[in-house]
C-alpha cells in the first residue's frame, strides 16, 4: 500500500512536469503605444506670397534611444505667417496623423505659444474650440526687426470629465497636463 | 506600571523561595484516535511556561516540576490536529490523549509554520482575533499592523507591505502554501490576493525560509486559511463591513462541510466582494479613487490513513481607480504639482463609484494540488501549481475612443515540488526538498519590462534538534534560475534578446535558548542571495507618476544579504507584564537601487525627464522592535509598540531612500465584564505616533527627491466591540474608528504624498455571524 502510495504520487508528479512543459505557447509581440506623438510640424505660409517653410521636433523612435531632431525657426523680418501645426506618431507604418484627434477633442486641448521678448515675434489669432476658447492649431505669427531668441510651444491636454477648459487657463494649468514641451530656438533674419 | 513590576519582582522571589513544593509529574501516553496506533514524537507544551517535551517511542511522556494547580497542556504531531487539555493537578497524574489525523498536515506551510512558532529569529503573527479587527482592509493594512512591518502606497487604493524597510521582490509571499507570483516588483503593484482566505498571517525570517526560496532578503509573509473540518458537520461564516470614508461596503461568505456520508471528503467555498467610492481626505475628497474587487476561492481535501490530497483554486479580481489629478505629463507639471498646496478643484469633490482612467484592472488565477502521504515513517509531499496574472494598466488617453489598456501583462507561473521528511529520530527532525518553476510572461501597449520566459530549479535542506533548553535549527538551499527576454522595438523589426543566468544560494542557523520558564532568546543568522527582476535589468521608458526615465542595468548582480537579528522575550512570572525586543542588522551587498543622473535628462517631446538608472551599492539596515505591555488590573491592559530602522547607501555613504520613519503605537485596551447575552466585550483606543523620516539621501549626487519628508503626525484610533448570543449563533458587532480626529496628514512611504492628504475620519462598522454544526 505505501509502495503504491509513493509510485503514485512519483507518477503524478512526472506527469504535472510533462503538462506543464509542454503547454508553452508563444504570444505574439505587439509593441504600441497608440498614445506616442513623435513629430510636430510647423508649417509656415507667408501671407502675400512667398515660400511655404516648414520645421519640426522630430523623434521618430519615441522617448529615449536615439535623440531627437530639432530645427531652428527661420523666419523673415516684419512678415506675417498663417501657421498650422500638424502632430504624428511615426512608431506606426503608416505614421498616424494625431492632429486630427485633437482636433476631434477641441475641449479637451489647448496649445500655447510663448514668443520670449527678445524673439521679435508675435502669436495671433489662434483657431477656437466650439466654445470660443482658444485651440491653437492654427495661428498667425507676426515677426518684427532681425532677432534671435525662443518660442515655447505648449500642448496642454485635460483629463477631467467634464474638461473644465476656461479661456484664462496658463500653460501651467493645475486642470491640464502636457502632451507636448517643445523649446525652439528662433532666428529672424 | 512600576507596581507591577514591583509585584514581579516580589512573585519571582516568592516562586524561587517555595520553588519546592512544585514537584508534581505529569505523565501521559499519546495514541492515534480510533486505531491506537502509538504515536512516537509528538510534542507537548505546557502552555503557562512554555516547558515542552516528546513522545517517547512507545508514546509515552512525562512533565515534572508541575506546581499544583490547572496545567493546561498543547498535544500536537505533525499530521494530526493539536489538542489542548487542563488538568487539575493535586498530586502527580496520568492522562491518555487521543489524536485525530488531521488535515492541517496537508500543508507543509502550516505545519512548519506551527512546530517553529515557539523557535524561529523573527516571526511575528496576526491571530484569527486580530485579523477580525482590522479585516476589510488590503492584505498590506493588515500587515502594517505588525511592529517592524510598514505600508508602502501609491494613492489611496495600492498598498503593499514593507518588512524592516524591504518590499516587493524581496519578499516572498506565500498564498496557502504557493509562492505568490505577480507582477510584484513596483510600488504601484499591491500583492493579488484576498485577505479573506487568511486565518492567520505569519511573517517569518530564518531557516524556515529556506522552504520557499533563496531570495527571500527581507523575510517571508505566510497567508494561511484555516484547516478544513476534521469532524462529520458544517461550519458557515458571514461578514459584513461598511466604512464610512469612502462608502465602502465588504460582504464575505465562508461554507465548509465534512459530510457524514463520505467523511474522507471535506471542502470549503469562500468568496468575499468589496465595492468602494472615492476616498475623502479631511478637506476634499479625491476623484477616481474607487474600488471594486470580486475574490472566490475553493478547497477540497481526500483523507485516508497515511494519505492526505488537496487541490485548491482562488480567483482574486480587482478594478480600482488612481487619483485623476496624479497623472502628470512632465516634469514640469510635477513640479507644478507638488508646489500646489492641494490638488486643483477639477481633480477633486466627486461621490461616486465610478472608476476612470487611470485605473487598474487585475486578475489573479491560483490552482494547486497538494499531495501527501508516509512511507515507513517518511512523510513525502508533491505540491503541484499554476498561476496566471493578468494585469492591464489604463492610461489617461487623448482620444477618448480608445478602450485598451496601454500595459497588458499577462503572466504564467507552474511549479512543482517535492519534500521528504525524514522519521524523527529523538530530538532530530528534518525536511528535504527539491522543487522547479516555469514561468512565461508576456505584454503588449507600452512597453515596461519585455516577454521572458525563466525557469528555475532550486533543492534545499533543513535539520532541527530540540531539547528542553535547547532549539537548534540549520538549513541550506542553492536554486538556479534563468532566463530568455524578447523585445520586438515599435516600429521596427528589430529584436532585442538577452539571456540571463543566475545561480543563488543560502543558507541559514538558528539558535533558542530558554534561559527560564519566562525569559527565552533567540538568535539567527541567514545568508540569502536574490538575482535582479526583469524590470531593474530592463525597464526603459518614461514613469509617469515619478515624472523620471527609468533605464534598467543588464550588469545587475544577485544582491547578497547577511542577515542576523538577536530576539529576547520575558513574561514575569504572574504575567502582568510582558516585554520583547528584536535586534536586527541586514548587510546587503550589490543592493540595487535607482539613482537619479541629474547630468543626463532624456529629451522628449514632452520636455526633459531626468535619468533614473538601476545601480548596485552596499548598504546597511539596522533596526530595532520593541513591545511592552502591562495589564493595570484584570481588565486594562496598556501596550506599546516601537519599530525603528537605520538604512544606510555605504559606497556613498548616505542613507537610504523611501524607508519607514520611526514609528509608536500605545494603546490602552478594557475589558467590559460579560452580561448573560453579550460576551467577549472589549474597547480599545491607540494612538500611533509615526516621526518626521530625517534620514534621507543628501542632494551630494543629484536631487533624490522633489519634496523634503511629510512632519510627522499622531492618529488616534478605536475599537469597540461585542458578541451577541443570538439563539446559539454568535453574531459579532464592532465599531471602529481610525483617524477619529479627522487629523491632516501626509505619510513617507506614500508616492503620493507629492499631491494629496491621507484619508481622513473613517468610521468601521463591522457584523460578524458564525453558524456551527457537528453531526456527531
Amino acid at each position: 500500500m505505501n509502495k503504491q502510495n509513493f509510485s503514485l504520487g512519483l507518477l503524478f508528479f512526472a506527469a504535472s512536469v510533462l503538462l506543464v512543459s509542454s503547454c508553452k505557447k508563444d504570444k505574439g509581440d505587439e509593441e504600441n503605444e497608440e498614445e506616442v506623438i513623435t513629430t510636430m510640424q510647423l508649417t509656415f505660409v507667408p501671407q502675400g506670397g512667398g515660400n511655404t517653410v516648414t520645421y519640426k521636433f522630430d523623434d521618430p523612435d519615441g522617448p529615449g534611444g536615439a535623440q531627437p531632431l530639432k530645427d531652428q525657426i527661420r523666419l523673415a523680418p516684419n512678415k506675417r505667417y498663417n501657421v498650422a501645426v500638424q502632430l504624428l506618431n511615426k512608431t506606426v507604418t503608416p505614421a498616424s496623423d494625431i492632429t486630427l484627434e485633437v482636433a476631434a477633442e477641441p475641449q479637451s486641448h489647448r496649445f500655447y505659444y510663448q514668443p520670449a521678448a527678445a524673439s521679435n515675434i508675435i502669436v495671433s489669432d489662434l483657431d477656437n474650440d466650439g466654445a470660443g476658447i482658444p485651440l491653437g492649431i492654427s495661428s498667425v505669427w507676426t515677426t518684427g526687426a532681425p532677432a534671435s531668441g525662443s518660442i515655447k510651444i505648449t500642448l496642454r491636454h485635460y483629463p477631467g470629465n467634464p474638461p473644465n477648459k476656461a479661456a484664462g487657463d496658463g500653460a501651467d494649468s493645475g486642470k491640464s497636463s502636457t502632451d507636448i514641451d517643445v523649446d525652439f530656438t528662433t532666428s529672424i533674419q | 506600571m512600576k507596581r507591577s513590576l514591583y509585584l514581579s519582582l516580589l512573585t519571582l522571589g516568592w516562586s524561587v523561595l517555595y520553588g519546592q513544593d512544585c514537584n508534581l509529574r505529569l505523565t501521559g501516553h499519546v495514541h492515534r484516535a480510533g486505531s491506537h496506533e502509538n504515536l512516537v514524537a509528538a510534542t507537548i507544551v505546557q502552555t503557562s511556561t512554555g516547558k515542552t517535551t516528546a513522545s517517547n517511542a512507545n508514546g509515552d511522556f512525562k512533565l515534572d516540576d508541575l506546581c499544583p494547580g490547572a496545567v493546561t497542556i498543547i498535544i500536537s504531531h505533525t499530521g494530526y490536529d493539536s489538542v489542548s487539555r487542563t488538568i487539575q493537578l493535586t498530586a502527580s497524574a496520568h492522562i491518555d490523549v487521543d489524536l485525530r489525523p488531521g488535515v492541517t498536515s496537508l500543508q507543509a506551510v502550516s505545519v512548519t509554520g506551527s512546530r517553529s512558532r515557539t523557535n524561529t529569529g523573527f516571526i511575528k503573527e496576526l491571530s484569527a482575533g486580530e485579523l477580525d479587527e482590522i479585516k476589510g482592509g488590503s492584505l498590506g493594512e493588515i500587515l502594517s499592523r505588525m511592529n517592524g512591518v510598514s505600508l508602502l502606497q501609491t494613492g489611496a487604493t495600492i498598498s503593499k507591505p514593507v518588512i524592516h524597510g524591504l518590499h516587493s521582490s524581496r519578499i516572498l509571499t506565500l498564498n496557502n502554501g504557493v509562492r505568490h507570483e505577480g507582477q510584484q516588483w513596483g510600488s504601484e503593484h499591491a500583492p493579488e490576493i484576498d485577505p479573506y482566505i487568511a486565518k492567520r498571517i505569519t511573517v517569518i525570517k530564518g531557516v524556515d525560509e529556506l522552504r520557499y526560496g533563496s531570495d527571500a532578503i527581507g523575510g517571508v509573509i505566510l497567508v494561511e486559511p484555516a484547516p478544513l473540518l476534521t469532524l462529520p458537520g458544517y461550519k458557515a461564516e458571514a461578514d459584513a463591513l461598511f466604512f464610512s470614508n469612502n462608502n465602502q461596503f465588504v460582504s464575505a461568505l465562508l461554507l465548509e462541510q465534512q459530510s457524514k456520508g463520505l467523511p474522507s471528503l471535506t471542502y470549503r467555498v469562500q468568496g468575499s466582494i468589496k465595492k468602494a467610492a472615492n476616498v475623502k481626505t479631511p478637506d476634499y475628497r479625491l476623484n477616481n479613487t474607487g474600488l471594486s474587487e470580486q475574490n472566490f476561492s475553493f478547497t477540497a481535501g481526500w483523507r485516508k490513513e497515511h494519505f492526505n490530497s488537496e487541490i485548491y483554486y482562488s480567483r482574486f479580481q480587482t478594478e480600482l481607480g488612481i487619483f485623476s489629478g496624479s497623472h502628470i505629463g512632465s516634469l514640469a507639471d510635477l513640479t507644478k504639482a507638488i508646489a500646489a498646496a492641494r490638488p486643483d478643484r477639477t481633480f477633486t469633490g466627486e461621490n461616486t463609484y465610478r472608476i476612470a482612467r487611470p485605473s487598474q484592472r487585475v486578475r489573479h488565477h491560483l490552482a494547486k494540488w497538494n499531495t501527501q502521504f508516509d512511507v515507513a515513517s517518511n512523510r513525502f509531499t508533491v505540491l503541484i501549481t499554476g498561476q496566471y496574472n493578468s494585469r492591464q494598466e489604463y492610461d489617461v488617453v487623448r482620444n477618448t475612443s480608445i478602450e485598451t489598456p496601454q500595459i497588458d501583462l499577462s503572466l504564467y507561473t507552474f511549479t512543482q515540488e517535492l519534500t521528504w521528511e525524514h522519521p524523527r529520530r529523538s530530538r532530530w527532525s528534518g525536511t528535504v526538498g527539491a522543487s522547479a518553476m516555469q514561468q512565461d510572461n508576456s505584454y503588449s501597449g507600452r512597453y515596461l519590462l519585455p516577454n521572458y520566459r525563466a525557469y528555475a530549479l532550486g533543492g534545499f535542506a533543513i535539520e532541527k534538534w530540540v531539547n528542553d533548553k535547547w532549539d537548534l535549527q540549520a538549513g541550506m538551499r542553492a536554486d538556479f534560475k534563468s532566463m530568455k527576454t524578447n523585445r520586438l522595438l515599435a516600429g521596427s523589426s528589430t529584436l532585442v534578446n538577452h539571456q540571463f543566468a543566475f545561480p543563488t544560494w543560502a543558507a541559514s542557523f538558528n539558535a533558542g535558548y530558554k534561559l527560564s520558564n519566562t525569559w527565552k532568546i533567540n538568535t539567527n543568522v541567514s545568508a540569502t542571495t536574490r538575482p535582479p527582476q526583469v524590470n531593474e535589468l530592463l525597464t526603459n521608458g518614461v514613469h509617469h507618476g515619478t515624472g523620471t526615465y527609468e533605464i534598467g542595468n543588464i550588469n545587475l548582480k544577485p544582491e547578497r544579504s547577511f542577515h542576523w537579528s538577536l530576539n529576547s522575550v520575558y513574561t514575569s512570572p504572574n504575567k502582568n507584564w510582558q516585554a520583547e525586543v528584536t535586534l536586527y542588522r541586514n548587510d546587503i551587498n550589490d543592493f540595487i537601487y535607482q539613482q537619479p543622473k541629474p547630468d543626463e535628462p532624456v529629451l522628449t517631446i514632452r520636455g526633459a525627464f531626468p535619468k533614473i538608472e538601476y545601480v548596485s551599492a552596499d548598504a546597511l539596515l539596522r533596526g530595532m522592535d520593541l513591545a511592552v505591555s502591562t495589564s493595570l488590573s484584570r481588565a486594562i491592559m496598556l501596550s506599546s509598540k516601537y519599530a525603528m530602522l537605520r538604512a544606510t547607501n555605504k559606497r556613498l555613504d548616505d542613507w537610504l531612500i523611501g524607508m519607514p520613519a520611526d514609528r509608536i503605537i500605545n494603546e490602552l485596551s478594557v475589558t467590559v465584564p460579560e452580561t448573560a447575552t453579550l460576551k467577549d466585550n472589549k474597547l480599545s483606543i491607540d494612538m500611533q505616533t509615526v516621526w518626521k523620516q530625517s534620514r534621507v539621501p543628501s542632494s551630494r549626487f543629484g536631487q533624490q527627491d522633489y519634496k523634503a519628508p511629510p512632519a510627522g503626525y499622531h492618529l488616534i484610533n478605536a475599537v469597540l466591540s461585542t458578541t451577541l448570543q443570538l439563539a446559539k449563533t454568535p453574531v459579532t458587532f464592532s465599531l471602529s474608528g481610525r483617524n477619529l480626529l479627522n487629523h491632516r496628514y501626509r505619510e513617507y512611504l506614500n508616492a503620493f504624498r507629492y499631491f494629496t492628504d491621507e484619508r481622513g475620519r473613517n468610521i468601521i462598522l463591522k457584523i460578524k455571524l458564525e453558524l456551527k454544526h457537528t453531526s456527531n
